[in-house]
């Protein structure tokens, strides 16, 4: 499914990138920095007009040549990006919304093991696995 | 986009400028070339008109032309510049131009705060300006447009010809011919009739003025006033002497100027090839995706392109343009002349000549409107879209929609439109743009309705007030089509320009990113780097500024820069794209960015940074793979290589990274282990690890020792001696080296990364202050530790170096001079692997912080370190050195073993020591002896193999013996409790001197391994030195098995005192001995004998064996016990002497008495003593301590008087022997040991009936005597007295008031009933005083009335000692019953 799943601190470093192995990582280390300028920009626009309640999916970030990338900001400004392959039309807006719910869940039970701290890369195998069943489904669906 | 030096109008305007060619005469050309300039060249600085033109549009209204610029050139026929554009010539013009167009170093530069990001980048890009200046000026004329087609010619002949109006004609000539003869399609030419000016040249300085000025004459009638010009040159003879400064105002077009030469030259220099070269090569090595790093291309293409680099920097030094001078013949009026004739030219010439035309095609257009226009789109309904028949035939279909011939109807309102906007009336060229477009749209002719569009959307842009919003959708339309359908990128890349330079201007930045990205192709590099630069200018540039997109983008234009051969933007794009990377844990792409840095910077010849960037990568927690890392580490090392070749000294390595705190100093010569069989002292080594407890141990045994040597007192200033040094000792004073002794520094590195490294030729750099002289140099050791550490992985290896001093002074251990090598080739054979290795060379400082300090709130609040001084010893003058080893040091003892070892001290430095002490952790586990009875023992070891260990006699044996007592006192055998003093003769060791000395060994009591540590002390013989004394460490482990255990009882005995003669006192106690073999499954050992008991007291003594079994030979197998019974008498007290008595069961006596039995025994029970230095001699058993009353007042203490009474003490010494086999070398080698045991014990006696008189009760012994059968006749007498003798035996020390009462008890009814029938006779109560251990007889009588048993023992003895008061008087225990037996006889 996806190609690229990345977590990105409140101060915009990564906590967590993991791309499909055969590619290049390297390019999705820029996509994924990069599209935390439309990330911003798209929290600063909503956050003027709504207030309070804010959707965390974000949607389609910006399509490139070959990827769609999709963002999801948590309440606590963490970012979730999914890199997808644009050649997969497969997909539809509320399984990658379903994706990120997933990991976001999946992300708060990082956080509430206690012997997480806060700001770290995140180590954990669960949520490896978590993200590694995104990606798999990837394989099974192309 | 970044900011421009031009204002958006200005830049569109000066983008489309009326053409003038020029066709010069040679002899006018000559006469230019006087000043090095062709004659378009010396008009192009005065082209820009600075005076307002006016024009009249159709409708007769004046429309202003401000700030007109023409474009004049010479006509060029070449053939083939119709693809210029693309032509190679041309992209190596743009290449160069913007090659030469560089940041300058102290530009300003613009500061940007974005979130969290502070970028500094410089907000101008003249290069990218002076691209598309260059770019838009080599734009081929099109035929679709015609904007850049000429408009006018200039015909210039010089007065000096002969007949210059002849000239003019053959150039007018030349003009038709170019323009209509259809031989060159390349100047395009307006209009038809091509406005011709005459222009007269008149050099000044050789011509005949009156001459020219009557041609000028001719010709203003032949061509009319306004046809022709006389210019007048050269009023300075070049000459003459430049006493005033002229401007050059040809300097800066210049350098364009030989560029765009070169575009025609057939040859090209050698400079403008080899960037050529350069960029190819660059771009085949990084032709790849420009996000991916090459890891395996190879360092080959750095080598090359240095190379090439070099070429470069030669080539670029050889061609010298004619630089300077230009002008040279001119004086400011001749400047002012020229600027004068192109005013002329264009007011008088080409205004009027282009208001003329528009007059007539808009009245050809106007004429044709009604009928015509109706007419083409009626033809157009019937025809279905095919074409009108006028323009059938000769149309070729080209791909992008039809091609209109030069003179079709629909291109005179694009004609119109083109001059309508040259002379600035952007209104109706507006109108006829969207009227042309419209038209072409309808043909299809997509072309042309591009270019329509293009130049609609521009002339909107530009009308004055703004009366329709600017159409940016035509300028996408045009783009898209130029780009997909005409496949013309030069037409579209112009159009982009244009757009986003708009776009730009109306502060829609995200469209004109999105635009220049667009515009990035395969197909030029340079073109793609520098709009990928616009585009990241323009995130930037936005109201929220996108940081990350900008450096994004940078990044890929530095990437398409590189590929263009553009080294040095490349660089700069890289940099400016770090600042957004940088630290912010996207190292990923942090890495990609420093590696590009580094090999840009490097080609670049800027070594130092790229050295810089390439350790950014190296020594940061890299992420990469390990290919990737050994690529990094290739690259590194070759660039460090080239950089520390530049340089005199040694540059700094960070590989592998030194953890400095980790760094061990240790002082001293490595220890040999082992000398053949000699063991030496373990001492300290870096092999150990550093363990706080230990220190401490080891701390305290050596304050003993110098509390010992100083007569009780540790000196105030005491610091107790560190060897190794490491983070965790204290390091805040300089640690003292000795001369001539090796410091040995161990360096821990660790290998960051996921390849090997291997480190060789390591040294130490250090610097030394001998004592009074000035610090030196930092130096090298000459030693270096040879080979190579093989770092695998992220694992950490130490490595040591060593260090010898030979001059006292202060020394700094600076840092690590080592070799480094990429060691990818290890495993393969060393001669192909030395090939492939680059070896560089470089230094590391060691810097050691302390620990940080927590002390004063200060401390805490900041974060501060202490010192830490381990590196910087201060060498003190030699201090003797002594080793220690060990001979037949065992490793394994049963419990209570004693053994004999030899020590030996070696002496191995030059200077005398003594003071030789040694202080452990286990004093009782060995002995030197005691001076007194040690000089029997041979002092060789060799001679003494198969002596016991002990002193013995041989004595007959013969049953029941008396013991043999020997009297010791404690003094001979006392050491200060810890310390001891070695016994060596003469008490100093000379140098190389060595003594060897035995030492006996007691396994200890408790089994299990034991860690038993010696600390050694010495001192120098001459005094007054820094390091006052020294140690030397010891550390065994001994392993204890189980062997006897031993128990000893005592009671006391019945027997009465008079039995045996000697005894006095009648405290004649008996001793029981329990003996257990415990030794479990050690096949080697068989059986125990036990030799000899003895005993050692200041009281009592064992005085004879009475085992009631007759075997002497106590052997006991395993798990066998034995039950061995003596008899202890109390002897004579000796003021603090020692009775031992020995008791042998064999045929030897052992003196347990002298060295090893008497030391150990000393040594054993010495410790106890001291605990309780204020009690009383005789030892208390632990159960009995409750009850001791402090014993300040001894002798009035009552409970002690009478605890002295109960009490046993008796130390009894068992010694055994066995028999080991030592199981290991099957060789059965029996091993005689003689073992002992100490035992420590005190008799516990049965507790009295009643708790309080519990000690009172024993202090009298009461003892009858009677016959046991007495024979009275009742018949004959019926009363029977039967005498009966009771003995009184003190057993205290004190005296002792005795009552004895033989009254019978009346309370008790029970013994009423037995004892009825007896009674006392005489005197029945006594008063009497004993005094110490006095025994008293007294004779009672009893009185029968019948025959039959009676129980004796009725008497009650009460006894108190003396100068107490009568009530603590005490009932006496009674012993067991005293049976008498009284018959009648019948006689």
């Amino acid at each position: 499914m996806a190609v690229c799943i990345a977590v990105i601190a409140k101060e915009n470093y990564p906590l967590y990138i993991r791309s499909v192995p055969t590619q290049n990582e390297l390019k999705f280390h820029y996509t994924v920095h990069t599209s935390l300028d439309v990330v911003e920009e798209k929290i600063s626009a909503v956050g003027k007009s709504l207030g309070d309640q804010r959707e965390l999916y974000l949607g389609l970030l910006y399509p490139t040549e070959d990827y769609k990338v999709y963002g999801y900001v948590t309440n606590s400004k963490v970012k979730f990006v999914i890199v997808v392959d644009s050649s997969n039309t497969s997909l539809r807006d509320n399984e990658i919304r379903s994706m990120f719910r997933k990991l976001h869940n999946s992300f708060t039970d990082v956080m509430c093991n206690p012997f997480h701290n806060p700001g770290d890369t995140i180590q954990s195998k669960a949520f490896d696995g978590i993200v590694s069943g995104m990606m798999v489904q990837t394989a099974s669906y192309t | 986009m970044a900011q421009c030096v031009q204002s958006v109008q200005e830049f569109v305007q000066d983008s489309f400028v009326p053409m003038v060619a020029v066709l010069c005469s040679e002899e006018a050309e000559r006469v230019t070339r006087k000043n090095k300039l062709g004659f378009a060249e010396l008009l192009r600085p005065f082209c820009r008109l600075t005076s307002e033109g006016h024009i009249r549009d159709p409708n007769n209204q004046m429309q202003v032309v401000k700030n007109l610029r023409i474009c004049v050139n010479n006509v060029v026929t070449s053939p083939t510049p119709a693809s210029a554009a693309s032509s190679p010539a041309l992209r190596r013009l743009l290449n160069d131009v913007v090659l030469s167009c560089q940041p300058q170093e102290g530009a300003a530069t613009n500061v940007i705060t974005a979130g969290d990001y502070d970028l500094s980048f410089s907000a101008t890009t003249p290069w990218f300006e002076a691209y598309r200046e260059n770019f838009l000026q080599s734009m081929p004329a099109s035929d679709h447009e015609f904007l850049n087609h000429y408009l006018a010619c200039l015909l210039v002949v010089s007065s000096t010809e002969a007949v210059p109006v002849e000239q003019f004609l053959k150039l007018s000539q030349e003009q038709h011919r170019v323009q209509h003869s259809g031989e060159y399609t390349n100047p395009k030419w307006f209009i038809p009739n091509t406005l011709k000016y005459y222009v007269l040249l008149h050099d000044m300085s050789e011509g005949d003025e009156q001459r020219a000025d009557s041609v000028y004459e001719d010709m203003k009638q032949r061509y009319g006033h306004q046809g022709c010009y006389l210019l007048k040159l050269n009023s300075r003879t070049s000459s003459a002497e430049e006493d005033e400064q002229i401007p050059d105002p040809w300097s800066q077009y210049l350098h364009r100027n030989t560029l765009q030469n070169q575009v025609g030259r057939p040859c090209v220099s050698l400079l403008h090839l080899l960037p050529c070269l350069l960029a190819d090569g660059a771009s085949t090595s990084l032709d790849s995706h420009p996000l991916q790093l090459d890891p395996a291309s190879s360092s080959g293409s750095l080598h090359a392109l240095t190379a090439a680099n070099a070429e470069l920097k030669k080539g670029s030094r050889e061609p010298e343009g004619p630089a300077g001078g230009h002008g040279a013949c001119l004086t400011l009026n001749d400047h002012d002349h020229i600027r004068q004739f192109i005013q002329e030219f264009t007011f008088r010439g080409l205004l009027p000549h282009v208001e003329k035309n528009i007059r007539q095609l808009n009245d050809q257009l106007v004429s044709r409107k009604g009928l015509s226009r109706s007419l083409f789109t009626a033809t157009k309904k019937w025809f279905g879209g095919g074409k009108v028949p006028e323009k059938s035939i000769s149309e070729p279909k080209s791909t992008c929609g039809l091609l209109y011939p030069p003179e079709a109807p629909e291109l005179q309102i694009r004609k119109m439109a083109d001059l309508c906007f040259l002379v600035q009336h952007y209104e109706l060229a507006y109108s006829c743009y969207h009227t042309a477009k419209k038209d072409f749209l309808s043909d299809q002719a997509m072309l042309y309705a591009a270019g329509a569009l293009e130049m609609a959307a521009v002339s909107a842009f530009l009308q004055p007030g703004a009366p329709r919003p600017y159409p940016a959708h035509y300028m996408d339309t045009a783009i898209q089509t130029y780009r997909d359908v005409c496949k013309n990128m030069v037409l579209a890349e112009r159009c982009a320009l244009l757009s986003a330079e708009i776009l730009k201007s109306q502060g829609k930045y995200s469209e004109a990113a999105t635009l220049l990205i667009k515009m990035t192709s395969e197909d030029s590099d340079l073109r793609s780097a520098l709009l990928l630069e616009q585009a990241a200018h323009c995130f930037i540039n936005m109201r929220n500024p996108m940081v990350r997109k900008f450096a994004f983008h940078m990044i890929l234009a530095g990437h398409r820069f590189s590929k263009a051969g553009q080294r040095r933007h490349a660089l700069r794009c890289y940099c400016q794209a770090m600042q957004v990377y940088k630290e912010r844990g996207w190292s990923l792409a942090e890495d990609h960015i420093n590696f590009t840095i580094g090999r840009q910077s490097f080609t670049l010849s800027q070594p130092e940074n790229a050295v810089t960037a390439f350790r950014h990568i190296l020594t940061n927690d890299s992420r990469q793979t390990a290919t990737q890392q050994g690529a990094f580490l290739r690259e590194y090392l070759y660039v460090y290589k080239v950089t520390a070749s530049t340089l005199c000294h040694l540059p700094e390595l960070p590989l592998p990274c030194i953890h400095s705190s980790a760094t061990r100093v240790y002082f001293g010569h490595e220890r040999r282990l082992a000398e053949g069989e000699k063991q030496a002292a373990t001492h300290v080594s870096l092999d150990q690890e550093y363990d706080q407890d230990t220190a401490a141990m080891w701390g305290h045994l050596e304050e003993q020792l110098v509390a010992a040597a100083n007569r009780g007192t540790v000196p105030a200033n005491f610091q107790p001696t560190q060897c190794c040094l490491n983070s965790q000792t204290d390091n805040l004073r300089h640690p003292l080296a000795v001369a001539e002794e090796p410091i040995i520094v161990e360096v821990t590195f660790r290998n960051p990364l996921k390849v090997p490294l291997a480190l060789s030729n390591l040294s130490l750099l250090w610097r030394f202050s001998a004592d009074g002289a000035s610090p030196s140099q930092d130096r090298t050791t000459d030693w270096s530790a040879a080979e190579v550490i093989t770092n695998e992985e992220t694992v950490s290896v130490g490595a040591r170096l060593r260090l010898l001093p030979h001059a006292t002074g202060q020394l700094h251990i600076v840092g690590v001079v080592r070799a480094l090598t990429h060691s990818v080739d290890v495993l393969l054979s060393p001669g192909q692997q030395m090939l492939d290795l680059m070896v560089v060379r470089g230094r590391q400082d060691l810097k050691i912080r302390g620990p940080r300090l927590n002390q004063t709130k200060e401390d805490k609040m900041l974060i501060r370190h202490g010192l830490d001084l381990r590196l910087d010893p201060i060498i003190t003058p030699p201090m003797p050195l002594m080793e220690v080893f060990f001979l037949q040091f065992p490793t394994a003892l049963l419990c209570g073993e004693i053994r004999k070892a030899y020590v030996e001290f070696c002496n191995v430095s030059g200077v005398a020591l003594c003071g030789l002490r040694v202080a452990s952790t286990h004093p009782d586990f060995f002995t030197f002896g005691s001076q007194t009875t040690t000089p029997v023992t041979p002092l060789s070891p060799t001679s003494a193999e198969n002596c016991s260990a002990y002193k013995t006699l041989a004595t007959a044996r013969e049953p029941g013996s008396v013991a043999s007592e020997m009297l010791v006192s404690a003094e001979d055998f006392s050491q200060p409790s810890g310390v001891m003093d070695i016994p060596m003769d003469g008490s100093t060791l000379q140098p190389g001197q060595s003594t060897q000395l035995p030492l006996w060994l007691r396994g200890p009591d408790q089994e299990g391994v034991h860690e038993i540590n010696f600390l050694f002390y010495y001192e120098s013989t001459e005094k007054g030195i820094r390091i006052s004394h020294r140690v030397l460490r010891h550390t065994v482990f001994i392993c204890a098995s189980r062997s006897l255990s031993v128990q000893a009882s005592a009671c006391r005995s019945s027997v009465p005192p008079h039995h045996s003669v000697e005894d006095r006192g009648g405290a004649g106690t008996l001793v029981f001995v329990d003996v257990e073999n415990i030794n479990t499954s050690e096949a080697g050992v068989r059986e125990f004998h036990i030799i000899q008991v003895s005993s050692s007291s200041q009281h009592w003594r064992l005085h004879r064996c009475i085992n009631p079994a007759k075997d002497k030979d106590c052997k006991l197998t395993s798990r066998e016990r034995a039950k061995l019974c003596f008899r202890a008498t109390r002897c004579k007290p000796h003021q603090e002497k020692y009775t031992f008595a020995d008791l042998n069961l064999g045929n030897e006596r052992i003196i347990s008495s002298s060295t090893p039995c008497g030391d150990f025994f000393f040594r054993g029970c010495r410790p106890s003593e001291s605990q309780r230095a204020d009690e009383a001699p005789s030892r208390t058993s632990c159960s009995r301590q409750s009850q001791c009353v402090p014993a300040e007042d001894r002798a009035a203490d009552i409970s002690s008087i009478v605890r002295k009474c109960n009490e046993l003490d008796l130390n009894i010494i068992v010694i055994w022997k066995v028999r080991i086999q030592s199981s290991v070398s099957r060789s059965v080698r029996e091993t005689e040991a003689q073992e002992m045991v100490l035992l420590k014990f005190k008799s516990e006696l049965p507790p009295p009936a009643v708790p309080p008189s519990a000690e009172l009760s024993q202090l009298i012994k009461t003892n009858l005597h009677y016959p046991e059968t007495y024979t009275h006749p009742f018949v004959q007498d019926s009363l029977c007295v039967v005498p009966v003798s009771l003995t009184l035996s003190n057993c205290s020390s004190a005296q002792v008031d005795v009552l004895i009462d033989l009254r019978h008890r009346s309370t008790s009814g029970e013994s009423l009933e037995v004892h009825s029938s007896f009674t006392w006779v005489g005197q029945t109560q006594y008063k009497l005083q004993l005094q110490p251990q006095q025994v008293l007889g007294l004779t009672l009588r009893a009185c029968f009335l019948q025959p039959g048993v009676y129980n004796l023992n009725t008497p009650r003895v009460f006894a108190k000692p003396a100068e107490q008061d009568a009530m603590c008087e005490t009932s006496q225990q009674t012993a067991s019953p005293a049976l008498i037996i009284i018959s009648s006889s019948s006689a």
